[in-house]
């Protein structure tokens, strides 16, 4: 189960008529359970493509994608042999501006949209509802105000809180940290986390932070020019040798490494994963 | 001499709703400006009060010994430049060549140094190929550099930055970067509204708003140093000096790791 | 979505280009006024005329087929003119007549035949030679067979004059669609909006700004572009919410598209709200003067051009008034 690409091409007609690739040969592989999954790569590479085939909302021109076990094709979708709709409840996906999804008078009304849309009664869709949003770190109070009158933050905090009322398996968001302040982005991020852990499902979140890749990704996706260039785990990745081929930065944790490194000599016993165990084995180290 | 001064600025909205309060802050010719804080300290509505978009409740501003008013702000906005956040809410013209002529249309530069100085100003952000190049056409941090060159061309003193690589990847970012300190170097005077400490780093001095008021105006090297001011803001500080405070807390002197993380954290 | 952007520039070098866009614009308008002096029994101006605008259309270089597309359209317009007159107008001498039998068999035939029209036009591609076999099958229907009760007949009869002003007027907005079609084609909207102004100025008599509305348009085609696509955004954004825009009840389909529009309201009024600051900050003062980047240029062809379409003008009222 969970989401397969077998072999996946698609373009985009340009507005000069001409075609442009957006995906080119992809072929991947996610579970539908315990993922957390970071795609990375410059803009116009074909990240947010690539997740809009997750969904169904685009299907490929050639290749296949499998979506919890239907096969979406162009044949399959072209003779409406699909059901695309369910296949969406299963799989989550936020957009990147808030302001894409909201437009209901209140939180409550908007969050339940997407359940009472797959069938789901008012009843447990209001239950629902008083769940999720304190999954996303708001209270009940939020639930009768309206959404326009929210900062960016809580704007994005009830767009998620409306994709996960409809109890999607996998959770995709589409640069969800973006400007957020430093404190908003780590107690968005933990909100992830914590989704991901409680509910052992998977999460897939697109993002041009490095920091958040390297400390909390378990696989790191990296695409670049409509190409799969890169599909493991982040440590590999960023010790790999095209990394600035492909226009990353260097995370903060592993650039001070280095540095403390080469200038310094300084040798960690292993390669710490956050700032906590930088701290202890640097301790150990210079005492 | 102060290009800028800001005496006791407050703004609000509503009453009793202050989203400035009692700002008082100069900044020199040539400066570079950071001014940090979280997302509704009303860093923005400083550079909309700044630029004459808005205008204060209370206290005045002076912009190249303008005082700004209703009648002047025109002609104050000659010698002030702003880069929003949203590079697609900014581009006016249809082409790159007709947004970067925007401003220059707007102070009637005569046609022939028009195309001179759009000329000048697109090869300087290395946009000259893409003249005729359509905003949809365009990434981004492309249309931000356009934005920059728009405002290079109507030759203000100073140009705010307002989050304006926040929509960026990182190669935009560190392109803009390069930029600002470039022109910085050049003489131009730059403010930076921002909550990434990165951009901060290069500058002069930082301002550190925190719901409205400035909690802290210092140089740049002891504001970044200064965990609990950030934290008020809620910033994060840069990894080299939270290392570095932790060395201290937990009293492990070795003054040559010491004095490096201080200097790494002060290159980009 | 990107299909909806009306008036298509296609680039392109023959003398078309080369115009100025106030002489195409001025041009446009005096061939307008030409053809509507064409009297309705001046056959041979009529053709003269559509002589003219092939040419026009071979030498300017500008493909037949593009022209089509944008006629395309007006043809259920032209259609509808057409038959009306053909149904109603009922001046000058008879030229053919059928006379139609109505009875409950004959016209269930001629439903079973519109049915199968209403079905099957989907996949017949030349849908207006399709939808005239059916009008001709409807009629022979109903005037060949004459099953079981009769219970009233009818007559279907063509007038000269009929057919005459069908054809006049079709001729008409042909002439007219593709002239301004050769305008639009040949023309950057950039271009065609700087030629609008120019030839509107005169109206600042009657204090109507036309550098503002000139700005308006010049803004709208700068974000047309950007809001189609985020219409198509937000649309995948509550596609992804279950929104199912191809099926649902009414009422699903009141919900779907309030779920569309107030985001995109929300998002254009703040899309306006920054892109005013913006020009605002740039030194934009409403109403002001400003110098212009693009400015237009006069040259001798254009002069031959207007002088070749007034000399058009006064053919065609010459002959109104003399013949």
């Amino acid at each position: 189960m969970g989401i397969k690409f077998n072999k996946v091409d698609f373009k985009y007609q340009g507005n000069d008529n001409k075609a442009y690739l957006a995906l080119s040969n992809i072929t991947l592989n996610i579970k539908d359970t315990g993922e957390f999954i970071t795609l990375i790569g410059e803009t116009g590479s074909g990240k947010t493509t690539l997740v809009q085939h997750m969904n169904a909302l685009l299907t490929p021109l050639s290749g296949s994608v499998d979506i919890f076990g239907v096969k979406i094709n162009r044949e399959n979708v072209k003779k409406k042999k699909v059901k695309l709709n369910p296949i969406r409840q299963q799989v989550g996906l936020v957009f990147q501006f808030p302001e894409y999804q909201l437009f209901e008078e209140t939180v409550q009304k908007d969050i339940i949209f997407g359940p009472k849309n797959f069938g789901v009664d008012e009843a447990t869709a209001i239950e629902r509802a008083k769940e999720v949003i304190k999954v996303v770190g708001l209270d009940e109070s939020y639930l009768q105000r309206s959404p326009f009158n929210l900062s960016g933050g809580e704007k994005k905090r009830v767009s998620i809180a409306g994709i996960l009322a409809m109890e999607p398996d996998i959770l995709i968001l589409d640069e969800p940290t973006s400007g957020l302040d430093p404190l908003g982005r780590n107690a968005l991020l933990d909100v992830f986390y914590d989704i991901h852990k409680k509910l052992n499902k998977t999460i897939i979140i697109i993002t041009h932070d490095m920091n958040t890749v390297y400390e909390y990704a378990k696989r790191v996706l990296v695409m670049r020019d409509s190409y799969l260039v890169y599909d493991g785990d982040p440590i590999h990745l960023f010790t790999n040798k095209n990394i600035d081929n492909w226009n990353l930065d260097v995370p903060d944790l592993l650039n001070l490494i280095h540095k403390l490194e080469e200038d310094l000599g300084i040798q960690l016993p292993t390669q710490p994963r956050n700032e906590q165990e930088l701290f202890e084995q640097l301790k150990v180290v210079l005492s | 001499m102060d290009i800028i001064q800001m005496k006791n600025v407050s703004f609000s909205y509503q009453q009793d709703q202050p989203v400035l309060d009692g700002i008082n802050l100069n900044i020199k010719k040539g400066e570079w400006v950071t001014i940090l804080g979280h997302n509704g300290s009303g860093k923005s509505t400083l550079s909309k009060l700044l630029i004459g978009l808005l205008k204060p409740s209370q206290g005045e501003i002076i912009i190249d010994n303008i005082t700004l008013s209703r009648e002047t702000v025109h002609e104050a906005r000659k010698h002030i430049g702003i880069v929003f956040q949203n590079p697609d809410n900014q581009f006016v013209g249809v082409t790159v060549r007709d947004d970067i002529a925007f401003g220059l249309e707007n102070l009637q530069v005569p046609r022939n140094e028009m195309v001179e100085r759009i000329d000048k100003y697109a090869h300087k952000v290395h946009m000259a190929e893409y003249l005729n190049k359509e905003p949809h056409n365009l990434s981004g941090g492309q249309k931000q550099r356009v934005a920059i060159a728009g405002i290079l061309a109507m030759q203000t003193d100073i140009i705010i930055f307002d989050e304006a690589t926040s929509m960026l990847d990182p190669k935009g970012r560190r392109m803009i970067l390069d930029y600002m300190s470039q022109l910085n170097k050049e003489g131009v005077t730059i403010i930076t509204i921002t909550h990434d400490m990165k951009e901060a780093v290069l500058s002069d001095r930082i301002v550190v708003l925190k719901k409205g008021k400035i909690i802290k105006v210092d140089k740049a090297k002891s504001v970044l140093k200064d965990q609990e001011t950030l934290e008020k803001s809620n910033l994060e500080l840069l990894l080299p000096l939270k290392v570095l405070n932790y060395l201290e807390k937990e009293n492990i002197d070795n003054e040559k790791v010491r004095s490096y993380l201080w200097e790494l954290s002060l290159t980009r | 979505m990107k299909n909806i952007v009306i008036g298509r520039y296609i680039p392109g070098n023959s003398f078309l280009y080369k115009m100025d866009p106030r002489t195409k614009i001025i041009s446009l308008f005096v061939l307008m006024v030409a053809v509507f002096m064409i009297p309705r029994d001046a056959f041979e101006m009529m053709f003269i005329g559509i002589g003219l605008i092939v040419l026009l259309l071979l030498i300017g270089k500008i493909s037949i087929k593009r022209v089509y597309l944008g006629l395309r359209p007006l043809m259920f317009l032209l259609i509808f003119t057409f038959v009306f007159q053909i149904l109603f107008n009922r001046q000058g001498p008879e030229l053919q007549s059928w006379d139609l039998n109505y009875s409950f068999l004959n016209i269930i035939a001629a439903a079973v035949l519109v049915l199968f029209w209403i079905f099957t036009k989907k996949y017949v591609r030349t849908k207006i030679l399709y939808f005239a076999f059916m009008l001709v099958g409807v009629i022979i229907i109903l005037n060949q067979l004459s099953l079981g009760n009769v219970f009233s007949t009818g007559q279907l009869v063509i007038h000269e004059e009929a057919l005459l002003i069908g054809f006049f007027i079709m001729m008409r907005l042909i002439i007219i669609v593709t002239l301004s079609t050769v305008l639009t084609l040949s023309t950057k909207p950039t271009d065609l909006n700087l030629g609008l102004e120019a030839v509107m100025k005169p109206l600042k008599f009657l204090r109507i700004n036309t550098e503002e509305i000139a700005m308006i348009i010049s803004i709208s085609l700068r974000y047309i572009p950007t809001l189609l696509d985020e219409a198509n955004k937000i649309m995948l954004a509550q596609a992804s919410r279950g929104v199912d825009f191809a099926e649902g009840k009414l009422k699903d389909k009141v919900m779907q598209i309030i779920s569309l529009l107030v985001p995109m309201f929300i998002i254009s009024f703040k899309r306006s709200d920054e892109l005013a600051n913006a020009m605002e900050a740039r030194c934009f003062i409403p109403g002001a003067t400003r110098t212009r980047l693009h400015q237009l240029f006069w040259n001798r062809l254009d002069t031959v051009a207007l002088v070749v379409s007034l000399i058009i003008l006064i053919g065609s009222i010459t002959v109104r008034v003399v013949v």
